[in-house]
Order: structure tokens, then sequence, then C-alpha cells
């Protein structure tokens, strides 16, 4: 559980940087914050569950 | 045929200079002075909480010297860390966070801790580089 909170905690601080520096309106910044977040937890349980199976 | 474009480029005044500067050095800083209060908060609060966390969670910092040698291959992780600035130069000044004992490398939060020092002192260069911008007048 530590893992998985720090894990999101390393992708909400990157995704408030990326998505504060992209884009031009504050709906659009959110929308990216938030796909770049996603992004990073999607790609980052994907990693994890496939480094699982390697022994 | 090609058509040859002539590409105006404007040169930064020189307070955007500063301002990336001010930016590098106290993370948050470069915004502040330009009184975009709210990307301050984000985009600065970001480094620093990145950079306490990283050393509570037991990572180290990255400088030369590695086991009393010069080593190579630890500069691009300073270069890394060396993006958070003052927060690196006083730590580096009272040599805070640099040893990289056993006892802190067993903890499970260890490459964690290291991964958030890296990760700070980058996003910072991308804080340093928005203010940049923005005091160019290149960005809105």
């Amino acid at each position: 559980m530590r893992h998985f909170f720090v894990m999101a905690l390393f992708a909400a601080l990157a995704a408030i940087v990326f998505g504060a520096m992209a884009k031009d309106t504050t709906r659009e910044r959110m929308i990216y914050g938030l796909k770049v977040f996603a992004e990073f937890m999607v790609i980052g349980l994907v990693l994890s569950w496939i480094l699982y199976f390697i022994p | 045929m090609v058509k040859a474009e002539r590409v105006q480029v404007e040169e930064a005044p020189g307070t955007a200079w500063l301002t990336g500067l001010a930016a590098w050095f106290i993370p948050g800083l470069g915004h502040v002075i330009l009184k975009r209060w709210y990307r301050a908060l984000l985009m600065g609060g970001a480094v620093w909480i990145c950079f306490f966390v990283g050393l509570a969670m037991g990572g180290h910092l990255f400088d030369l010297v590695s086991d009393g040698q010069i080593a190579l291959l630890q500069i691009p992780p300073m270069i890394a860390n060396l993006g958070q600035g003052a927060l690196y130069i006083v730590s580096w000044l009272i040599n805070y966070g640099f040893a990289d004992d056993p006892v802190r490398a067993a903890r499970a939060t260890y490459e964690y801790g290291n991964t958030f020092l890296l990760i700070g002192g980058l996003l910072n260069y991308l804080n340093m580089l928005d203010a940049f911008d923005i005091a160019a007048g290149r960005k809105p």
C-alpha cells in the first residue's frame, strides 16, 4: 500500500508541473494534468505486474 | 526551389534571465516575481515537496565524489539534483543528505527517495524554463 501511495504522490507532483506548463486555458491544463497522472499510474501498474512475473 | 525564410529571433531581456535564475535558485520564486501566484504555489510547491519527501524517505543527493573518488557516473544524477538550486547548495554546505550508507540503503523507500530527489531537480528545470518564457514574453 505504501508503494502505491508513493507512486501516486510521484505521479501527482509530476502531473501538476506538466499540467501547469502545458496548454493555454485552465480547463485544458486540468484535463492534461489528469491525463498525465492517469498515464503515470496505468503505466506504473502495468510495469509492476510485468516485473512481478519476471523472476 | 527552396524558399528561403528569414527567421526573426527576438532576444530575451535581461530580466528574463534573472527571473530564470531566481526560479532555479529558489523553486517557485521565478513565478512569484512574475506575480503568477498559483503557478508558483503549484510548480514550486511540487519541487519543495519532492525534495523533503525524498530526503524523508531516505534518498540521498549525488555529488562528484563517491567513496572518496571522483566518479564520472555521478555527474548526470548530480546535474538532476542540482536543479533544486539553493536546496541542493545548502544541503551540500551543511553536508546533509549526501550520505549513502547501508542503513539508509536498506530502507524500503530508499530508491523512491532517490527518485523524488532526482525528479524534483528536473521538474525545477522545467519551472525555470517556464518562468523564463513568461518573463521573455514568449508565453502568456
